[in-house]
């Protein structure tokens, strides 16, 4: 019925059109339980690094019997998301280097199986023809982004060497953050375990489609810095992001 | 908004159908969704990742994954009655009836079957036929013995009831992930909390 009203549509924007429709006939859930899951995983984060530590002070028979009390009340040891978060600053870096592995590490096992979800769901801007560096990133930023984060990335710079600068002008997880221009340090160093999770499902990503060396895929993120961006022409929104690719490349 | 308060459903008979229609009014129209499979996956990710962290000791697995739905549930009721503006529940009974046809039906789009009240009507259980979290999941051998694989679920409800000075015991009883025949998550209610400061605020 589609095509009768618009007869000029081209093969491809049929195809575009199928996919948007098979996409929204898939089961969904509330967007809101997602991203609550999602930022939900840094304090839990932090709540595994002190129950790790713990332990460890804590060995044989004593540590035993707090297990058994911990088993009769669930809520044992409980500590508000807010507190686990100041815990997350207070905290030494080796520490906490620790904790953004851990959320890191979620984001590259989903990376893995998100681009076979993404792709086997007949996704017409993907062909395997020609999948090189650069469409697979191109693919990271427009499809993956849209899936996990319902937005695509702004801004995809490369030196077609294997260095990539992703920018997302409105990074969703700190959305609901209260960030002001001017952040001060301890805010700064709040957003890095957010910036974990994007890090690790890009290297998910481009493993499970053939950068499966160890390090081969170097990714860091960091806020935009006001300063800096303030003197550019465009304004740049205090929720910018950019996501640092190195990918090694043969030859 | 005045729409959606306007047709919050009141106790008289029929009551059952409107809270359906009103919840699926929600979901389709002042919903705003993502694809089911991703929310399954990233949840997939972070129970492995903590079977991974506590070395497949899942019994602190499931603790954590409680207390992260703790941690949850307590803000998303926040969402909930902003969403619905639902009145207080006069009994458990109702409070039953809107966890599985409108709380479940406007986050996770399923409506779970109410059943096996206690004799004395202060627990019953919910049965999960359709479970986003776990969809195509399976478990290996030893995590099958001893993991409650959606118990983020519980601290979820825990959570939020208790916002609602609702104390519960929330806690699976059987899982199809474990060879069960149903999913079963039984709630059951301790006492009602008076009106208070909470605890940790004074």
């Amino acid at each position: 019925m589609n095509s009768n009203q618009k007869p000029e549509m081209t093969e491809h924007q049929k195809q575009q059109l199928q996919f948007q429709l098979f996409q929204e006939s898939l089961p969904k859930v509330n967007e809101i339980v997602y991203r609550m899951l999602l930022n939900e995983t840094i304090p839990m984060a932090v709540s595994v690094q002190n129950r790790l530590s713990d332990n460890s002070d804590t060995q044989g028979t004593l540590g035993q019997e707090l297990e058994e009390k911990l088993v009769l009340d669930p809520l044992k040891g409980h500590v508000p998301s807010h507190k686990l978060l100041q815990q997350y600053l207070a905290s030494e870096s080796d520490q906490q280097a620790k904790i953004d592995n851990r959320l890191n590490q979620i984001g590259f096992s989903l990376g893995q199986k998100l681009s076979q979800l993404l792709i086997f769901s007949n996704n017409p801007s993907l062909s395997f023809r020609d999948m090189d560096l650069l469409a697979v990133m191109k693919f990271v930023c427009r499809d993956v982004w849209r899936q996990v984060f319902g937005k695509q990335i702004d801004n995809l710079k490369t030196n077609h060497r294997g260095t990539f600068y992703l920018l997302d002008n409105n990074y969703k997880p700190v959305e609901s953050l209260a960030l002001d221009d001017d952040k001060s340090l301890e805010e700064k160093a709040l957003i890095d375990p957010y910036l974990q999770f994007p890090c690790g499902v890009i290297r998910g990503v481009l493993d499970s489609l053939g950068f499966k060396e160890e390090g081969a895929v170097i990714c860091t993120a960091t806020l935009v810095d006001n300063a800096e961006s303030s003197k550019s022409k465009s304004p740049i929104s205090s929720r910018a992001v950019i996501f640092n690719v190195q990918v090694a490349v043969e030859n | 908004m005045s729409a959606s308060t306007n047709s919050v459903p009141n106790s008289s008979t029929g009551s059952k159908k409107s809270l359906k229609a009103f919840s699926d009014d929600i979901w389709k129209n002042k919903t705003a969704k993502i694809n089911a499979e991703l929310f399954t996956l990233t949840y997939g990710s972070i129970v492995s990742q903590l079977c991974t962290d506590y070395e497949r000791d899942f019994v602190k697995v499931n603790n954590q994954l409680f207390l992260m739905g703790y941690n949850i549930g307590m803000r998303l009721i926040e969402d909930f009655l902003a969403r619905t503006a639902l009145p207080r529940c006069e009994s458990l009974a109702k409070t039953s009836e809107v966890v599985s046809k409108c709380a479940f039906k406007i986050f996770l789009n399923v409506t779970p079957q109410v059943g096996n009240w206690s004799s004395s009507q202060d627990a019953f259980s919910l049965f999960l036929d359709e479970n986003p979290l776990s969809d195509f999941v399976e478990l290996p051998m030893d995590a099958a013995k001893e993991l409650w694989y959606s118990n983020i679920l519980c601290g979820v409800l825990k959570g939020a009831l208790e916002m609602v000075q609702m104390d519960c015991d929330v806690f699976f009883t059987s899982d199809v992930l474990k060879g069960d025949q149903t999913t079963e998550l039984r709630v059951k209610l301790n006492r009602v909390l008076k009106d208070e400061i909470p605890a940790g605020e004074d």
